[in-house]
Order: C-alpha cells, then structure tokens, then sequence
C-alpha cells in the first residue's frame, strides 16, 4: 500500500515540476535581448513586417497571456521554427533527439560495464594490480578530453586501421534508414529485419560509443569504488567477517548497499550527456540534439536551443523519478 | 580433569599507531575455560576486552598486532591459522555476539536470510534447509511470530529483538565456544534479563562454553561461573564468582564493587580521584597503582604476577586486601 500511495504521490508532483520547467522555460525565452520579430525577420526588414510579425507572434499582449499562449502551442507541438533548419523545432527534435538518446544509453551501458567491475575489482583487492591501474585510468578519464579521445579513437580505427567505419553520422551513404518506430536505429533495423542497415548502423556506432563509454566510466569507477570502500568497512561487513563468511559474500553484499550511490551518480550522467555528448557529436557528424542546440546558440537561433532546453529539463525529470522508483525497490528502509 | 576448550597463554597486544608510541592493549593474558563453563571478564572501558575478544577471533583491530603468546582453541593455535582456516572456524566453532545489533546486522537483507547465511556456509546445507534451521532457531531465541520475522529487515525490529537475531546467528552452527562482547549493553534491564537467562539456557543446553564480556560487575553475578577482573591489559584478579565476591582481594576489584554499594562510607574508601591513564609499553609496576587507595612506593616500581593466595583464587597485588 506504502509503495503505490509514493508512487501516486511522486507521479502527481511531476505536474507542478513540469509547470516550473515550463516556466523558467517562458522566462528564458522572454529574458532574450532584443525584439524577436527584428531578429527572425532581420535588419533589412520594413517596419510594417516587423509591427505585423510582432502582432502575429502576440508580443503586444501582456505576459500572462504570453505564457499561456506559449504552453497552448507546445500542447500543440509547436515550438516555433528554426530559421536555420526552416523547419519546426519539434519536427527537428523528434529526429535529433532519438539519435542522441542512442548514443548516451549505449555510451552509458558501455561507462557501466567498465566502471562497474573495475570498482568493485579495486575493493575486493586493495593492492592488487587491478586497483592501480583503476587508479591511473580514474586519473586519466577526468582529465582526457571527449573529443580528443574521439578524434584520436578516428585516426587509429579508421584511418591507420581502416577497421572502423568514415565518421559521417550514423549510417552509411548508401544505406537507406529504416522506418522510424523508436527513433534508435540499431532496435529499428532489427524490428524491420534489414541486416544491412542493422550492420552499417552497429558499425557507426562502435567509435562514439566507446568515447562516450571510457570518458564517462572515470567517475562511474571512482563512485564504485568510494562506495564499496565505505561499505566494506561498515559494522555489517566486519560483522560478516565475524561470522566467518567468505570473501566473495561479503563483497557481494557491499556492492548491494553500495548500489544507490553508483545508481545516482548513473542518472546524473544520463541527463548531463544529453547536451554534453555535444563535442563526440559533432566530431561522428551525429546530428544528434546537442549539436542542434549548439548550432542555434552560435547563430542567434533560439527556438532550437528553447526546444532542447525544454526537452532536457523533461528528461532530467523522467529520469529521475525512474531512479527514485528503483531506490524503493532496492531500499527496504525507504519502504519502511 | 577436562581438557580446557579454550586457553589463552601469555597474550601481548600491541597497537602500533604512525607517530606515536605503541600502545599495550594487552600486557601477558592468561586465562583457560573449560567446555560448559562461562567466564564472566569484567574491565572498564579501554581495558582491552574489545581487543580480547577480537584477537581471539582472529581479527584483530588494526592497527594492532599480536607480539606474543597462544591462543588455543581446542588443542590448536589459532594464531598460527591461516586466513582461510579461521575464516571456516568463525561462525561455526566459535561465535562472536555482538553490542549494538542494529548497525551490525546487514541493513539489506532480511534478517532470516541473514542467519540461513551464516548455516549454509558453514554446514553446506541447501537454501531450504538453512531456512528451516534459521526458522528453528529463531524460534528457540523466543522471537514472537518468527514466520513473518523471518523476512523483517533489521531496522524494522526493536533493539532487543535484533539482539536475539544476533544470538541466533551465534548459535546457528551449534559452536564450541561464544564470546560475548558487552552484548547487552544498551538494552533495557528487563531484555537484559531475559537475553542473558535465554543465553544461559542454550549454553547449558549445548555444553558450550562462553566468554562473557562486560563492565557491569551486577550482571555477572547470577550468570557466570567463574570471573576475571581486567584493568590495563592484565588480569588482575580471578577465581570462582562465589569465592571473588565474598572474597575481593584486589584494590580494584573492592572499587568496582563499592561503586555499586548503598554504603556511601564503603563508596568513598575505595573510590580515589582520577581517571586511568593509558599505559606506556614500557612503564613499571602496577597499573593500577595511581588510582588506588592503598599504593605504596614499590607498587609503582615493581612489577606483580598473579598469585594464588586462596585455593582457585589468583591475585595480582603487592598488597590485596586480606581479612
């Protein structure tokens, strides 16, 4: 009963979180220097188009009104247009954001299966090798820039190696795409059973993924690695100890209550990546959604980068609540 | 004459901290106890019980060491036993409860599991098993409805019952010898009360033989069979509880006692002023000697041994207190 009434009570205040985003959201968009209508239509543009524009867009209106005609559009899906792309900013994010998405889970499940057993190996055995070479790679993760790494990971797998495939986005030129059912094009390909594209999309894959993968399972590794300390040097462990259970068990059994801070540190990094794959995006030619926001920031276009902020923010939200929902199934005593 | 379950020869301890002096935890212990009996071991705090008690284990609070001595736990010297060996014997011969259950115990896991552990990794039964054993033992703890306790995790239960949870997982394999760490400190009088008859009962049930560790003279009264007094490291007096508490020989030990006295003129005759002060590695004479009342110049020069001044009765004083 305990468990249903929090999830209902954590479900219903996603509306207000979602109203303040939506807000701070308006704000932003109305903190911008200078008259929108002059900015869209340009300098050369009549006085007369501009006081039209500006009638058309409802900028003579008082804010409130604002405010609710811009929550009416997104409702709509309309978050105005990009002057770059001319194209609406939520058709152009509906086709970025899926490609990004791709990219940090696969990037983070990749971070995970690194960082993970590296931090647990280094607690089991203090002064093994392992430990130290988690040490300098916790060291060099921190301090090794994304995109230099990629461009590195470029020059040895593909132009050296020649293994990897052209860093030009996410397929190959002569691959058609398949119909888009979840946005992920590797999950795609499968649902439509075209092993080509399925092959050529992997292949796209593997460079950014690995970048995305060993940069961020520096921090994942340090987690690990301070939590399972913490853990095996708590009462319960050397009580464990005192029982006489082997070695194996007890670190198991850390690793467990060890689990909430690396869960944490996971759903941080997932909503940082979002925009923060930008730099790994721009080096594959992704055309993911971090790289759209980026654009429109250097050109003066900001619907886009509105569009993206707002998405995030909704993201972060989501996951969030996913995380606070997996804590109550692994913590009894939030339970309690 | 039984062969004794556990004999402790000559035991040193030291801490060895960075920087500083060695600290002596304990200075040449020697104690025996048979199958079946219960040694009551009384000492204030940082007398070394602690350090005892997990040295005993074989896990010896760091940074401390063993410099000297044996400890053989029937027949054999654990402190010559591998990692591996005396991770087989803990849990199984030789038990530990422990103060505080609620921090000790795995805040994760659901309690009945955590006993089923300790059976099926030292008696290599499958998972039913050890949950029949753990629910049979629990039951024999006197926890109230142990089929729905089974699954409670441990911040659920009151201190009493997770103290019973704790006595559980001691005595789950059935183990030679258990050693009690001021386990039932903090508990209300009353759970006390009935956790040490409990104890009693399945001790004297199973033959097994205890440590019981505590700085409460009162308790050990009623409930050990023989008692030894610890201050500093040493053993400074001990004998059966019957003859040490009608016949208290040693300055500290009639302290402790007066301290519990209604006798206000006995309380201020044996009380001095002062704390204890730790003790170097290397100092001389007794220990005790800036806080007793009756020190002479010698007890700060010379060393004692124990003696036996009454048959089974061994004091450690330049001048016990005799009638």
């Amino acid at each position: 009963m305990n468990i249903i009434r929090y999830i209902g009570k954590r479900l219903l205040f996603i509306v207000p979180q979602l109203i303040g985003i939506v807000l701070v959201c308006f704000i932003l968009v109305k903190a911008i220097p200078g008259d929108p209508a002059t900015l869209m239509l340009g300098p050369m543009a009549s006085d007369e188009s501009i006081s039209r524009l500006r009638r058309e867009l409802g900028l003579e209106k008082p804010l409130p009104v604002q405010f609710l005609i811009y929550i009416e559009n997104l409702t709509r899906g309309d978050m105005g247009k990009s002057w770059q792309t001319t194209k609406p900013v939520f058709d152009d994010l509906l086709l970025r954001l899926p490609a990004t998405l791709e990219l940090i889970t696969f990037g983070l499940l990749g971070a995970l299966l690194i960082g993970i057993p590296l931090g647990v190996m280094s607690a089991y055995r203090k002064r093994g090798i392992i430990s130290k070479v988690a040490d300098y790679y916790g060291l060099f993760a921190g301090a090794l820039p994304d995109f230099w790494l990629a461009l590195v990971l470029i020059l040895f797998f593909y132009t050296i190696l020649g293994l990897a495939p052209s860093p030009i986005g996410r397929l190959d030129l002569t691959v058609i795409a398949p119909a888009q059912v979840t946005g992920f094009l590797t999950v795609d390909c499968l649902i439509a059973g075209n092993w080509r594209a399925f092959r050529s999309a992997a292949a796209h894959l593997v460079l950014p993924v690995l970048t995305l993968a060993l940069v961020n399972a520096g921090p994942i590794l340090k987690m690990t690695l301070s939590s399972m300390d913490r853990m095996l040097s708590a009462h319960f462990s050397v009580y464990e100890e005192l029982c006489g259970l082997p070695r194996l068990m007890i670190v198991r059994n850390a690793f467990r209550n060890a689990l909430p801070s690396v869960i944490t540190i996971v759903s941080v990094l997932y909503g940082y990546l979002l925009g923060g794959a930008v730099l790994v995006e721009i080096v594959f030619s992704w055309g993911g959604a971090g790289q759209y926001a980026v654009q429109g920031v250097l050109n003066s276009d900001f619907n886009p980068v509105l569009g993206f902020v707002l998405f995030s923010s909704v993201f972060s939200l989501f996951v969030y609540l996913a995380v606070d929902l997996i804590y109550l199934v692994i913590d009894p005593r939030i339970r309690g | 004459m039984e062969d004794a379950i556990l004999e402790v020869e000559d035991l040193h301890v030291t801490y060895h901290v960075y920087g500083k002096e060695p600290v002596k935890a304990l200075r040449g212990l020697d104690f025996e106890i048979k199958p079946g009996d219960i040694l009551g071991l009384v000492g204030e705090s940082g007398s070394g019980k602690t350090t005892l008690a997990r040295s005993i284990m074989g896990l010896v609070p760091a940074p401390g060491r063993i410099e000297r001595g044996r400890i053989l736990f029937d027949g054999e010297d654990l402190t010559a036993k591998s990692r591996e060996a005396m991770q087989s014997i803990r849990g199984r011969d030789l038990t530990m409860v422990v103060p505080n259950p609620r921090a000790e115990l795995n805040p994760l896991v659901p309690v009945g599991r955590q006993v089923a552990n300790v059976a099926r990794v030292h008696l290599g039964l499958s998972k039913a098993q050890a949950n029949r054993a753990a629910l049979e033992m629990l039951q024999a703890v006197k926890i109230s409805d142990p089929e729905r306790r089974f699954h409670t995790y441990p911040h659920e239960l009151s201190g009493g019952m997770a103290q019973r949870v704790v006595i559980a997982m001691a005595l789950v394999c059935s183990p030679k010898f258990i050693i009690s760490d001021d386990a039932t400190s903090g508990l209300d009088v009353t759970v006390q009360a009935q956790v040490l008859e409990l104890l009693n009962r399945l001790v004297s049930e199973k033959r097994t033989a205890m440590l019981y560790i505590t700085r409460d003279v009162g308790v050990t009264a009623h409930f050990c069979d023989r008692l030894a007094i610890i201050y500093d490291g040493q053993i400074v007096e001990t004998a059966k509880t019957a003859e040490l508490i009608e016949y208290p020989m040693h300055p500290y030990t009639l302290m402790l006692m007066a301290a519990f006295s209604q006798n206000p003129r006995l309380r201020s005759m044996w009380t001095k002023a002062g704390s204890r002060i730790a003790s170097e590695a290397g100092r001389q004479g007794c220990p005790f000697a800036p806080r007793c009342v009756r020190a002479e110049p010698r007890c700060y020069q010379d060393s004692v041994a124990l003696r036996e001044l009454r048959p089974g009765h061994l004091v450690r004083c330049h001048i016990p207190v005799t009638r």
